[in-house]
């Protein structure tokens, strides 16, 4: 009756109920008791003790009218600090009107015209240099447009030392002194506001960079087309073009890799009997002499096989070899005379399964058959 | 993008087959067959009247050499579908095949006075072309069966890819009478015993010829003095000259060096013997070993510059090799029983020696770290290993047991196969084969 089940299942049993009276490796600690002492109150006392409270209920208030009048008071003070010192740029405001001057010399008078029409003409210039060409990229623009962002008198592309000078006073006040800057070119220095037309289309241009058509193929028709037509004709023409390029290239390199490919496998591959079969027809045929030099050299040779599994032109190729010159002869021709002399009317392969028999790579390796 | 995307799903799908093709059919073959090549040699074409007779005997002779071998077989000329009447005729190619004569030699035989020319081809049957360019050689009737054995070897050098050996000497010691009043003789013969040539007369005792690197000398140990003594003897005139030694020494065992100019050999004197090499130019003499044990056989490396030797320096004898100025030598023979001889082969690679171990001698050989051993032939007594010129086959001299015993000697492929005697007309032992001649 007493199987080893119920042995075990006794003993388990006992062990855990010993287990838990002893209490081995349980250690317990005592949980952590806050401990409060309460009074009892009368339900008058109680009544007391809130009639009392009522009157107070703007205990809330106190903390929040504090903070804030606090607060509130000294903010005023660091924030005109901080602004105190910008607050020289009003004074900078009349000396641009004498450091703008410098820039304006090289432009001359078509400042003031220039001024009204930047606002105005936006779109105009946008334009042209939509054109997504490469011309557009290939201007300097592009480091312009950076500093044209920061500053508005930095001129065109005249001189550095201007962009300089404007910097160190624009940084401060840029919008203010653009327009600062249009209202005193009016009377002394135009060219400047030409430098303001500029930094205006460069703006837009930079609205232009999605157009990343330039990257696009065919390099010498784009530069052609895009010197004869603007750019909008052009890219809407090349895209679709060279997606279809690329179809009939890869359909092309696809098929001309299956062209070149020698065959392609057709129906199941050759069984382990049939490969077996054929290499038992060639090595009856590889007479080896063990006590030649050749018989520790491996080569391995191909060949074609036509349909009746005849060596297409007797030819037999010698791929590979791990011996001397003299030795290799001797071995590629032992292998070469195995292969031709066993053919006979043809080898024996299905012929259902020529294209994996078409080309054949036979490893002879005469390291069983060495002398020992 | 996802036209591009699309483009190139469309170039796998197509490309896919190919990718999944697996290339050319490969095997791996590694056991094939051990048989000899057939080959057929139809009767050499005499292109002048007085040829014909030389025409069938080269004829015979090329079929001798090389079916003697052992690597080749003749398909015999009953079997023949096709005649060859002209040394210029196209060969049909398909008649050879269907007797499975996988080359065909070719060749004709002009005879003026007594100038003797050969000319063959030899085709590769089943690849339907001609294997290397014809050759011609020219000589005297007398010489045929040279010429014979030149085109045999031109054959089994092109077939092989290794070099032949029919074009060559073996210099011997010939035995006539009783084993207890044997009658020895120096004696020279082509490698298949013919032309036995005796090159002294049976006065004194000679023992272990050798020849020199070109084939022009031949040292030998002679009794002629009482003492063993070291002569040098010029092949074609017969001379003799002794190697000086003090009195009281005995000489024995010498080898060339591999330039002939010096002979490497035993001395013993006092009861202790080791190896000595002189010049031959100086007779300045060095000695290699100095052991208290007997050192001797000394045999030198392809390129000279180490010996194998025997010595029974561990107590029993054994093989050794020490650099060609001496010095200390590793021992390369383990086996059970006792080695001795040893000659390096012409290809470098193994050494031959003779080995006797339970009552039986053996001929066998080893590579020269003294791994692979391998036996060749066992019998009652077999000695006295030599390597053909192109280290394909060992001659070597075997004594039947008795009082009526024989000495002869046989040749064996390194293979093991192929053992057989040397045709000839009385005893020989002590082969030493010369090279090819020129």
């Amino acid at each position: 009756m007493t199987t080893p089940g119920t042995i075990i299942s006794g003993i388990g049993h006992v062990g855990l109920i010993g287990w838990l009276i002893v209490g081995w490796g349980m250690s317990s600690e005592p949980l952590q008791i806050q401990t409060m002492d309460v009074s009892l109150v009368s339900g008058d006392q109680f009544e007391q003790m809130r009639a009392r409270t009522t009157p107070q209920p703007g205990l809330a208030d106190p903390a929040a009218p504090v903070p804030p009048v606090i607060e509130e008071t000294p903010p005023p003070q660091p924030a005109e600090e901080a602004t105190v010192e910008p607050a020289p740029p009003p004074a900078p405001i009349e000396p641009p009107a004498a450091e703008a001057p410098p820039p304006p010399p090289p432009p001359a008078p078509p400042q003031a015209e220039v001024v009204d029409a930047p606002p105005a003409e936006p779109a105009p210039p946008v334009t042209p240099p939509p054109t997504p060409d490469v011309q557009v990229s290939e201007t300097p623009t592009p480091p312009q447009a950076p500093t044209v962002a920061s500053t508005i008198s930095a001129p065109p592309p005249p001189d550095a030392r201007v962009d300089d000078v404007v910097r160190e006073e624009v940084v401060p006040d840029n919008s203010a002194e653009a327009e600062v800057v249009a209202e005193e070119q009016e009377a002394t220095a135009p060219e400047e506001t030409t430098t303001a037309i500029v930094i205006e289309d460069l703006a837009p241009t930079t609205s232009i960079r999605p157009s990343t058509r330039p990257s696009r193929p065919a390099p010498p028709q784009q530069t052609a087309a895009a010197q004869q037509e603007p750019a909008p004709t052009q890219p809407t023409q090349t895209e679709p073009a060279v997606r279809e390029d690329d179809v009939a290239d890869a359909l092309a390199a696809a098929l001309a890799s299956a062209a070149d490919a020698p065959a392609i496998a057709a129906g199941p591959p050759m069984t382990g009997s049939e490969r077996d079969s054929f290499r038992l027809s060639v090595n009856r045929c590889w007479n080896v002499d063990p006590g030649s030099v050749a018989a520790r050299v491996t080569v391995e040779v191909g060949f074609s096989l036509d349909r009746e599994g005849r060596v297409i032109g007797n030819e037999v190729r010698l791929m590979s070899s791990d011996g001397d010159q003299s030795a290799t002869n001797t071995a590629f021709e032992a292998a070469r005379r195995a292969i031709l002399r066993c053919q006979s009317g043809g080898y024996q392969l299905p012929a259902d399964k020529y294209d994996q028999w078409q080309d054949v790579v036979i490893t002879f390796d005469p390291s069983g058959m060495r002398l020992r | 993008m996802i036209k591009r995307l699309l483009t190139v799903l469309m170039a796998l799908m197509l490309a896919g087959p190919v990718m999944a093709q697996s290339g050319p059919l490969r095997l791996t073959i590694t056991d094939g067959v051990i048989e000899p090549i057939t080959f057929a040699v139809p009767s050499f074409e005499a292109e002048t009247p007085a040829a014909q007779q030389a025409a069938s005997d080269i004829s015979r002779l090329v079929v001798q050499d090389l079916a003697g071998t052992g690597l080749f077989r003749e398909v015999p000329a009953t079997a023949f579908i096709s005649q060859i009447s002209s040394f210029v005729q196209p060969v049909a190619f398909a008649d050879w095949r269907a007797i499975n004569a996988q080359a065909l030699i070719v060749g004709a035989v002009t005879v003026n006075g007594d100038q003797l020319t050969v000319k063959f081809r030899l085709y590769d049957v089943f690849s339907g072309q001609e294997l290397g360019q014809g050759l011609q050689f020219a000589g005297t009737t007398a010489g045929w069966r040279r010429m014979g054995h030149k085109v045999a070897d031109a054959v089994y050098s092109r077939i092989t890819g290794e070099g032949g050996y029919f074009d060559s000497r073996v210099v011997f010691v010939s035995e006539t009478g009783p084993k207890d009043n044997r009658q020895k003789r120096l004696a020279i013969m082509d490698f298949d015993g013919a032309n036995v040539q005796f090159l002294t007369d049976s006065s004194s005792i000679v023992l272990a010829p050798r020849f020199s690197p070109s084939g022009d000398r031949v040292l030998y140990t002679s009794f002629e003095s009482g003492f063993p003594r070291i002569n040098v003897l010029n092949v074609a005139n017969v001379d003799r000259q002794q190697l000086q030694t003090a009195p009281g020494e005995m000489a024995f065992s010498p080898r060339f060096s591999r330039d002939g100019r010096q002979v490497i050999y035993s001395l013993s004197n006092g009861g202790n013997t080791d190896i000595y090499r002189t010049d031959l130019a100086t007779g300045q003499h060095v000695r290699l070993t100095s052991a208290p044990s007997i050192e001797t056989a000394p045999s030198l490396s392809p390129d000279g510059s180490q010996i194998v030797f025997e010595s029974d320096r561990s107590g029993n004898q054994q093989l050794y090799i020490m650099s060609a100025n001496g010095g200390e030598a590793r021992r390369i023979s383990f086996g059970e029983g006792r080695y001795g001889t040893p000659v390096w082969s012409p290809r470098g690679d193994l050494v031959a020696f003779t080995k006797q171990n339970a009552g039986r001698f053996h001929i066998g050989v080893m590579r020269t770290d003294g791994s692979e051993e391998r036996l060749l032939t066992s019998s009652f007594l077999d000695e006295g290993p030599t390597w053909s010129p192109n280290g394909r086959v060992i001659m070597f001299s075997r004594e039947t047991q008795g009082a009526a015993g024989t000495s002869s000697m046989y040749s064996v492929d390194i293979s093991g196969r192929n053992l057989k005697a040397v045709p000839l007309p009385s005893g020989a032992s002590d082969p030493s084969w010369g090279p090819l001649q020129p």
